[in-house]
C-alpha cells in the first residue's frame, strides 16, 4: 500500500520514532504508578483486615464463642463496619453480617486474603454488586471467623487512576501524531519550495528563485543561500555568454579587415602591381594585430566573466609602481616627455600583481602616446581619505571632453584624434576590467588644464577598495 | 642541437620541423604524449618542445614523468592556456619555458635556443665574458676593453641576460618575461628604449656595435 505522502516525509518519521520512544517511556512511567497506587490500596485493606481478625481472635480468646459474637454486633456499629461471617465446625452460619454462601469459594486450605463480592437488595429494589476483600481464620474452637471489608471505594479509584493513565496514554499518542504531522506538513511546505527550484534549475530555468517567506528559521536561510548561489551563478553565466558574443563580434571586424587586404593584395599580385611580399608582411602585421586584440578582449571577457581577479595577495603598491616607472621612464625620456613618479611609501593594497601592472601600463602607454613631446606624465600612489588605494597617470595631452569619458571606457571606442595611433580601443577597457575584478573603479578626469598649446591633459586613476 | 617536438597538430609539427631545420637543427617529431615519453627516453636531446594538451598522454605529465625519472632536459612548453596560473602549472610539471600559441616563429626559434645555451653554459658562472666586454657578477662590475662601464641595475640585468645568450636572438617579449617579469605585451615600444640607452653605454665610443638589432625577431649580442 502506499502511504499519504506525507507520511513518508523525514519529519513524519522522526516524529513517529520520537513518539514511540516517548510512549514506551510513558507507559512504562504510568505502569510503575499504577502498580504502586493500587498494591497500597490492597495492602492498607490487608493490614486492617488482619489487624480485625487479631482483635476479634482476642474476644474469642477471653469471651469464648458469645464473647466473640458481642464484640462483632459491637463493631457493626462503626463508620465503615467490616463485614463478618461466623461458622460453626461443620460450616453452618452462626452470625454474621454477611450472607451465606458468599463466600462459598472458601476451601480449608484456603485462608489467606480472597477477593469476593456481596449482593445485597439496593435502594429501589435493585441490586447493588459491593466488592470485598477478606480473610478466614479457624477459631481454636472449631468455628471459622470470616472478616472481610468493603473495598468498592479503593478498586474504584484504582479503576480511576487506571483510566486516566489509559486516557493519558491515548492522548499522547493522538497529539504526537498530529504534531507529527503538522511539523511534517511544515517542514515539507518549506522544503517542496525549494526543491521547486532546484527541478527548475535543473530543467534550464537559471531564473527560478525560492520565494522567502520572512521567517528567520534554517530554511530560510537554506532559501536565502540557494538563492545567492544561483544569483552569481546566472551572473557568471551571463558574463559567458556575454564574452563569447564579445569575442565573436570583436575579432569578426579585424579577420574581415584581414580577408580583404589578403583579397585586394591578390589582385594587385595578379595585375602585375603589388609586391606579394610586401602584402604578405602586411598581411602578417594584420594576423598579428588581431591576435593582439584576440588576447586582450580575451583577458577582459574572463576578468568580467570571473567576477574577481585570481590569485590576490598584498603588495606594496609604491614597489609595483617604481617598476613600472622604471620601465617606462626611459620611453617619456626618448620622447622628450618629463616623467615623474610621486609614491606614497608603504602603501599596501590588495590584488593581482600581474593584472594591475598590465593596467598601469596600459594607462602609461595612452599616456606616452597621446601627450605631445615636451608635455609631462606623472604616476602617482595614494592613499584617499576615505582609505582607498590610488593609482594614478596624469598627462598633459590633449585630454578627453567630458562627455567622451564614459565612451573611451567602452571596446574598441578610439576617438577621432587618436586613429593614426596604434592600438585596438581595449587598454582602457582593461584597465576597466582589471579595477572592476579588484572591487574598485577606473576614473576620468581632466589634467592639469590648458598650459599653451598643450592640455587640458588627462587623469586616469585606478582606484582599489580599502585594503580589509 | 638535437630538439624533440611533441606535437599532435600535424600541420603545427610539420611546421616547427621545417623552421628549425631550416635553423640548423635536428629536429624529431612525436605526434602524441606517450610516443614523446619514447623518444625523449631514447634520446638525448638538447630541448623538448612539448605542447601542453597532447592526446594519450598529455604534455604536462610526459614531462612530469620525464623528470622523475630523473631526465633534466630543459622543456619548453607550447600552449594555448595563457593564463597566469595555466603558466605556473606549467612550470611546475617541469617546464623550463612556457610560450603561448600562437606565436612567432622567431620567437619560438629564440627560446628553443636560449634553453639550449642555458644547458651548456650551465648556471653557476661569477665572470661572464662575450669578445671583449666582461661582466663580474659578484664585483657588479662590467668592463669593455678593460673600461669600467657604468650601468643602472636593471641594464645590468638586462646586459647579463643577453650575455648568457650571446650570439642568439632574443626577443623583445623573452626580455620583459626574463628580466621585468612581466607577461603582457606593451602596446608601446619601452623595451626598445632600454636597449638603445644600454647600447649606447657599451656601444659608443667602441669601434665594433656588439648589440645588434635582429629585424622581425628582437636583439643579439655579438662578440
Amino acid at each position: 500500500m502506499r502511504l499519504p505522502s506525507i507520511f513518508r516525509t523525514t519529519p513524519f518519521r522522526l516524529t513517529l520514532l520520537f513518539l514511540a520512544l516517548f510512549a514506551g517511556a510513558a507507559s512504562a512511567f504510568l505502569a510503575y504508578i499504577y502498580g504502586v497506587t493500587a498494591l497500597e490500596v490492597t495492602r492498607i485493606a490487608d493490614a486492617s483486615i488482619t489487624r480485625e481478625v487479631q482483635s476479634l481472635e482476642g474476644a474469642y480468646g477471653i469471651g469464648g464463642r458469645e464473647g466473640l459474637k458481642r464484640a462483632m454486633v459491637e463493631r457493626t456499629q462503626g463508620d465503615r463496619p467490616f463485614l463478618y461471617l461466623l461458622q460453626d465446625p461443620s460450616g453452618h452460619r452462626l452470625w454474621g453480617t454477611l450472607p451465606h454462601g458468599s463466600i462459598a469459594r472458601f476451601d480449608d486450605r484456603n485462608t489467606d486474603m480472597v477477593r469476593f463480592s456481596v449482593t445485597r437488595p439496593g435502594l429501589n429494589g435493585g441490586v447493588n454488586r459491593e466488592l470485598a476483600r477478606g480473610m478466614r481464620q479457624k477459631l481454636t474452637g472449631g468455628e471459622t471467623l470470616f472478616v472481610g471489608q468493603d473495598v468498592t471505594e479503593a478498586e474504584a479509584y484504582v479503576f480511576r487512576i487506571d483510566r486516566a493513565l489509559g486516557m493519558a496514554g491515548a492522548l499522547v499518542v493522538v497529539l504526537g501524531l498530529v504534531g507529527g504531522i503538522i511539523v511534517s506538513r511544515n517542514v515539507n511546505r518549506s522544503v517542496a519550495g525549494l526543491n521547486a527550484v532546484v527541478a527548475a534549475v535543473q530543467g534550464g530555468d537559471l531564473r527560478a528563485r525560492v520565494q522567502l517567506r520572512g521567517a528567520r528559521d534554517e530554511f530560510e536561510e537554506l532559501a536565502v543561500g540557494l538563492n545567492d548561489m544561483l544569483d552569481r551563478l546566472e551572473h557568471s553565466i551571463g558574463g559567458l555568454r556575454h564574452a563569447g558574443d564579445a569575442i565573436a563580434h570583436d575579432l569578426r571586424s579585424p579577420l574581415t579587415r584581414l580577408r580583404t587586404r589578403l583579397e585586394m593584395a591578390i589582385l594587385d599580385v595578379e595585375a602585375g602591381k603589388g609586391d606579394p611580399k610586401a602584402a604578405l608582411a602586411q598581411a602578417l602585421e594584420d594576423a598579428d594585430g588581431v591576435l593582439r586584440t584576440f588576447v586582450a578582449v580575451l583577458a577582459i571577457a574572463r576578468l568580467q566573466a570571473a567576477g574577481s581577479a585570481p590569485d590576490q595577495a598584498a603588495f606594496d603598491t609604491g614597489q609595483l609602481a617604481a617598476d613600472i616607472a622604471e620601465l617606462y621612464e626611459p620611453l617619456c625620456e626618448e620622447r622628450d616627455l618629463d616623467f615623474k613618479a610621486e609614491l606614497s611609501p608603504a602603501l599596501q593594497a590588495r590584488g593581482n600583481r600581474e593584472f594591475i601592472a598590465q593596467a598601469l601600463a596600459n594607462i602609461l602607454d595612452n599616456a606616452v602616446k597621446y601627450t605631445p613631446a615636451g608635455g609631462a606624465v606623472m604616476l602617482r600612489t595614494r592613499r584617499r581619505s576615505s582609505g582607498e588605494v590610488e593609482f594614478s597617470v596624469t598627462d598633459t595631452g590633449p585630454g578627453v571632453p567630458d562627455g567622451q569619458r564614459e565612451r573611451v571606457v567602452q571596446r574598441f571606442v578610439r576617438l577621432e584624434n587618436s586613429r593614426n595611433q596604434p592600438g585596438a580601443g581595449l587598454g582602457l577597457s582593461l584597465v576597466a576590467a582589471v579595477a572592476e575584478a579588484h572591487g574598485g573603479r577606473l576614473e576620468l578626469d581632466e589634467g592639469p588644464g590648458k598650459i599653451g598649446e598643450m592640455g587640458p591633459g588627462l587623469r586616469v586613476a585606478l582606484v582599489l577598495p580599502r585594503a580589509a | 642541437m638535437r630538439i624533440l617536438i611533441v606535437e599532435d597538430d600535424a600541420e603545427a609539427g610539420a611546421a616547427m620541423v621545417r623552421g628549425l631545420s631550416d635553423a640548423g637543427h635536428a629536429v624529431t617529431h612525436a605526434a602524441d604524449g606517450k610516443l614523446g615519453l619514447t623518444a625523449a627516453s631514447e634520446g638525448p636531446f638538447d630541448v623538448l618542445v612539448v605542447d601542453r594538451m597532447t592526446p594519450n598522454m598529455d604534455g604536462l605529465t610526459m614531462v612530469e614523468t620525464l623528470r622523475r625519472q630523473g631526465d633534466q632536459t630543459p622543456v619548453l612548453f607550447l600552449s594555448a592556456l595563457g593564463e597566469i596560473e595555466d603558466r605556473v602549472t606549467g612550470l611546475k610539471a617541469g617546464g623550463d619555458d612556457y610560450l603561448v600559441k600562437p606565436y612567432a616563429f622567431a620567437e619560438l626559434i629564440a627560446r628553443v635556443e636560449a634553453l639550449a645555451r642555458r644547458r651548456e653554459t650551465g648556471s653557476v658562472q661569477t665572470l661572464l665574458r662575450v669578445g671583449d666586454l666582461e661582466m663580474d657578477l659578484i664585483g657588479r662590475m662590467v668592463r669593455r676593453e678593460g673600461k669600467e662601464i657604468d650601468l643602472q641595475p636593471r641594464e645590468f640585468q638586462l646586459l647579463e641576460y643577453l650575455m648568457r645568450n650571446a650570439g642568439q636572438s632574443v626577443t623583445r617579449t623573452m626580455l620583459l618575461e626574463k628580466v621585468w617579469e612581466y607577461h603582457f605585451d606593451p602596446q608601446t615600444n619601452v623595451i626598445d628604449v632600454h636597449v638603445s640607452r644600454l647600447r649606447s653605454k657599451i656601444d659608443k665610443g667602441f669601434e665594433k656595435a656588439m648589440l645588434q638589432t635582429v629585424r622581425g625577431a628582437g636583439y643579439r649580442l655579438d662578440a
